[in-house]
């Protein structure tokens, strides 16, 4: 079967997920094609296990984020099925070389099997769809649903100067503020309660959010005892949130707490009571103190 | 998370697209600006002001009434307007029935052309507030022998007397009063500032917290000449108002029956005793069964009253007991719901205390519970049992 | 200056989901709504046009109940009205859903185009770039704020550094990511003119499209796999354990 990866950069090299669409590819039966826009970590690429060859696309427009440039330069490389890493800019541009080929696109796939039949959930995770693509079609992998292809690999590397339009311009750039995700909106909240002990120990739970892009909330006690603000209040008479991944430190869970953040996707708790309520609603409990689970988590995740 | 209303029948299906449209609108504005704040209105013993400017971008000040920059909605509208707001607090939905139906209606039917064109416009958008003077210290049930008085000063009218229990009244601009010239009930418009007004506020309430509720004092008030309501004489004015307003209520008291009933299916559902969810005990499901059961008679007695008002084919009576049978099981699932809550229930992390309290007031104000028995009493009956020789 | 806004209609996103036969049910939806990007993309264009005039054209493709979201919108402020009927949306694949779109886009004049940058349903996020590969517009995703520049418009979206103003110029499609604000609250008098106002049905025929075989075929629908019972881990040597388990079994972080 003739396949194309489309692989993702990362400043000079390749993305991690590059390796991991790789390994997608190579369970269909395949041996792709990797092109490259931009051209950046080549050599890497060519030596994931699998591959047949690299291509590098390069050209100055790579420097700016313009799918339509970036589509119509990397397009006339990309043949057969096409590969990509369900990424913002992975999406963009497998969606405009699908339409430029005529053929359609599967996006955040997290199952593959010959066929080709592919796996994705839809409606927010409350629905897994399986479909059949017959003839050429493009698919996005979400990241992390694949395992990778190991190292050792030797292929080829053309590099392709290609010309494109770029339409977009950049006219200013601005650094990302400081500010706090509302947990309304937030995709993980880490929140506390009265179990870690005072409002300055709330620091904590900030770097940890500060790591993985989270909102902080909080339990009603602490809101009410130590002058948090209402905004960050998870519960019944705060917010209701229904984030991916909900990490309740030091909060015992009572009942109109637990209205407020049970709809989560995944809950982990952290509480040294094993009894605690919360741990009856928790995906993963984990029974320890926060003075030692909390740093622990800060350097497990700054390590993924 | 928005609300999704307990509609067992379906009955919002029988609305118009734009009657749901209105619906909509009013339910996300309550889900999104009213629920978030109303325990600390409630405690701060306030009416948020933003929601009065709220309530006047969104247009519904004076639903039905038509002209003058008012909605010109359907009776049955008005009906769905009263039942969103009063999901979210019943002293909410008492802001817009006395602005709608207690002031604005009365200057639009009984007023003059220069009046109507004065304060429709204005009492619409919400930028004036206006409330109603008709029960006194004394006089409740028994407005007819009500001891405020004017008198024709020639050039003025000067006004004497005290209304009390007047939803608005501190932060309104006009109050609508009625009172006795030369024996007889006549509606003044009365502004705020005209010489010899006051309107204190009445403190200490454990009801409709967040809304006010005031006095009216007039000592020598003096109103110029074209403040009467050319077009009304007698109770029929003040009670002509009423009916509106208490029909507004027999769809309001749904509103706040859905919200406790939605609140203690949810509870019950999360609550567990003696390792199992108490809503899987059957004297818990016995008291939800109940309450659906009585939500969806009264959903279906709202609308048909609203389509009945629409056609015009209705009678007083009709309301009264709509809305007597409304506000009784609302207030009645409010304690069963409170009773399915067991000590959480009182608290304010639940919206069941506070409707149950409102409740109370909704029960006795615009037509007490009683008086709307002895008005469908003397309906069957052809007899009025009100009052008697002793 | 007409701006085209692609709206979606699909299930609340606090709606039930159920399965049935396979598939989606979607008479068991108890309630459908705007996809939440795309009110982002209607109140982008509707204040822009409050700054520099203009005309809000809005575009759905789907089944007649998609009426109804045509009608919020014009209670907002839409100014045309626009149904590509297509009773089997869901159905479609991608190459499919972008022609009609493309068409219905081209037949109304406009030359920008709003939309979500992804629809609550599929997540996907591919309508956007591909109608505008289909139309030759340059296109940005992931927009929070738009503004006219004279000739183009400045559009921020995010960078690896933080967020960056580009300038585009029509045609062009901003797809929008959680914009600066929600889309606001109809009143009555909108209301009142949306009922009046005409939806424009397009068929297949009426935009001259022929949108060929379904590439995809959708075998099944399925509720997901159920979550394992909880876990509980002694002490906070589990933390790591946890933290790759979030990452490989659960794939939330």
């Amino acid at each position: 079967m003739e396949c194309t990866v489309i692989a993702e950069t990362s400043g000079n090299s390749i993305h991690p997920i590059t390796a991991q669409l790789v390994g997608a590819a190579s369970s269909l039966g395949a041996t792709p094609t990797v092109v490259i826009p931009g051209g950046a970590g080549a050599e890497e690429a060519a030596s994931i296990e699998g591959v047949s060859k690299v291509i590098s696309v390069v050209g100055d427009y790579f420097s700016t984020f313009d799918s339509g440039a970036w589509a119509s330069a990397i397009a006339p490389q990309c043949s057969g099925v096409v590969i990509a890493g369900a990424t913002p800019i992975g999406r963009e541009v497998a969606s405009r070389v699908a339409a430029k080929r005529g053929i359609p696109i599967i996006q955040d796939a997290t199952g593959l099997k010959s066929g080709i039949t592919i796996t994705r959930p839809i409606y927010s995770g409350k629905v897994v769809e399986t479909s059949t693509v017959s003839g050429d079609c493009v698919i996005t992998l979400r990241a992390n649903a694949f395992d990778a292809a190991g190292s050792g690999g030797s292929a080829s590397v053309n590099v392709v100067d290609q010309s494109a339009d770029i339409s977009i311009a950049v006219k200013e750039a601005i650094s990302k503020a400081s500010e706090r995700l509302d947990v309304s909106e937030a995709n993980i909240i880490i929140s506390g309660g009265r179990g870690i002990g005072e409002k300055e120990n709330f620091s904590n739970l900030e770097d940890v959010a500060d790591i993985i892009g989270a909102a902080v909330g909080a339990s009603r006690a602490v809101v009410d005892e130590w002058g948090m603000p209402h905004s960050m209040q998870v519960g019944q008479t705060g917010k209701t949130v229904t984030p991916s991944l909900y990490i309740a430190v030091g909060i015992s869970g009572a009942i109109q707490h637990l209205a407020g953040m049970r709809s989560s996707k995944y809950i982990v708790a952290i509480n040294k009571d094993p009894d605690a309520p919360i741990f009856g609603v928790a995906d993963y409990g984990i029974v320890a103190t926060w003075e030692e689970a909390v740093p622990a988590l800060k350097s497990a995740l700054a390590a993924l | 998370m928005p609300f999704e209303a307990l509609d067992f029948y379906d009955v919002d299906s029988l609305l118009t697209d734009e009657e749901r449209m209105v619906r909509d609108m009013v339910r996300d504005f309550v889900d999104e600006e009213v629920i978030p704040k109303i325990e600390h209105a409630c405690r701060d013993g306030v009416f948020p002001d933003e929601w009065r400017v709220a309530l006047g971008e969104m247009g519904v000040l004076g639903a039905p009434l038509k002209g003058y920059d008012c909605p010109g909605l359907s009776y049955t509208a008005y009906g769905v307007i009263c039942r969103e707001l009063e999901r979210g607090d019943s002293g909410l939905r008492s802001f817009a029935s006395v602005q709608g139906s207690l002031a604005m209606y009365p200057i639009w039917d009984f007023g003059s052309e220069e009046q109507k064109q004065h304060y429709l416009p204005k009492m619409a958008s919400g930028e004036w507030i206006g409330c109603f003077g008709l029960t006194e210290p004394d006089y409740g049930s028994n407005p007819g022998d009500m001891i405020t008085k004017a008198e024709d000063m020639g050039d003025h009218y000067l006004l004497n007397g005290a209304k009390m229990w007047i939803t608005n009244g501190t932060i309104a601009q006009l109050a609508v009063v009625w009172a006795k010239l030369d024996g007889v009930i006549r509606g003044f418009i009365v502004e705020k500032g005209d010489p010899g007004f006051s309107a204190p506020e009445m403190k200490g309430k454990h009801s409709l917290k967040a809304s006010v509720t005031s006095e009216l004092v007039f000592q020598d008030c003096k109103i110029p000449k074209d403040r009467i309501l050319p077009g009304v004489k007698g109770l029929r004015g003040p009670f002509s108002c009423l009916n509106n307003a208490r029909y507004g209520i027999s769809w309001g008291a749904v509103g706040a029956a859905q919200a406790c009933f939605d609140s203690a299916r949810e509870y019950s559902l999360s609550r567990i005793q003696f390792t199992h969810p108490i809503a899987s005990y059957q004297l818990v499901q016995n008291k939800l069964a109940w309450m659906l059961r009585e939500i969806t008679k009264a959903q279906l007695l709202a609308y048909h009253l609203g389509q009945k008002k629409d056609a015009g084919t209705w009678i007083p009576e009709h309301i009264s007991l709509a809305k007597m049978n409304n506000v009784d099981i609302a207030l009645e699932i409010a304690r069963e719901a409170r009773d399915i809550h067991g000590a959480n229930g009182i608290l304010d992390e639940y919206c069941i205390m506070r409707h149950m309290a409102n409740l109370e007031s909704v029960k006795t104000y615009e037509g007490t519970h009683d008086i709307h028995n002895l008005i469908l009493g003397r309906h069957i009956t052809g007899i009025q049992a009100f009052t008697r020789e002793l | 200056m007409t701006i085209a806004v692609l709206l979606k209609q699909v299930p609340d996103t606090t709606a039930k989901i159920s399965v049935n036969g396979g598939r989606v049910d979607e008479n068991a939806v108890s309630k459908w709504s705007f996809s939440p990007y795309d009110e982002y993309a209607l109140e982008a264009a509707l204040q822009l046009k409050e700054s520099v005039g203009g005309e809000i054209v809005a575009i759905t493709a789907g089944p007649a109940r998609c009426e109804k979201l045509l009608r919020d919108a014009a209670a907002v402020g839409a100014d045309t009205l626009v149904h590509v009927s297509a009773d089997n949306i869901n159905h479609l694949d991608s190459t499919q859903v972008q022609k009609l779109l493309a068409a219905a886009v081209q037949k109304s004049g406009a030359s920008v185009i709003f939309c979500g940058k992804q629809a609550a349903d599929t997540n996907a996020g591919s309508t956007g770039p591909g109608v505008a590969e289909l139309i030759g517009a340059s296109c940005v995703t992931l927009v929070s704020e738009v503004s006219s520049d004279g000739g183009g418009y400045v559009v921020t979206r995010p960078s690896s550094a933080g967020y960056e103003k580009v300038v585009a110029s029509a045609p062009c499609v901003f797809a929008f990511d959680k914009g600066v604000s929600e889309m606001r609250r109809p009143n009555v008098r909108g209301i009142m003119m949306a009922k009046k106002k005409p939806i424009e049905t397009w068929s297949l025929g009426d935009l001259g499209v022929d949108i060929q075989a379904n590439g995809v075929n959708i075998d099944s629908h399925s509720p997901p796999a159920e979550k394992p019972p909880g876990q509980k881990f002694e002490g906070a040597e589990s933390v790591s354990t946890v933290v790759s388990k979030l990452r490989d079994e659960a794939n939330v972080i």
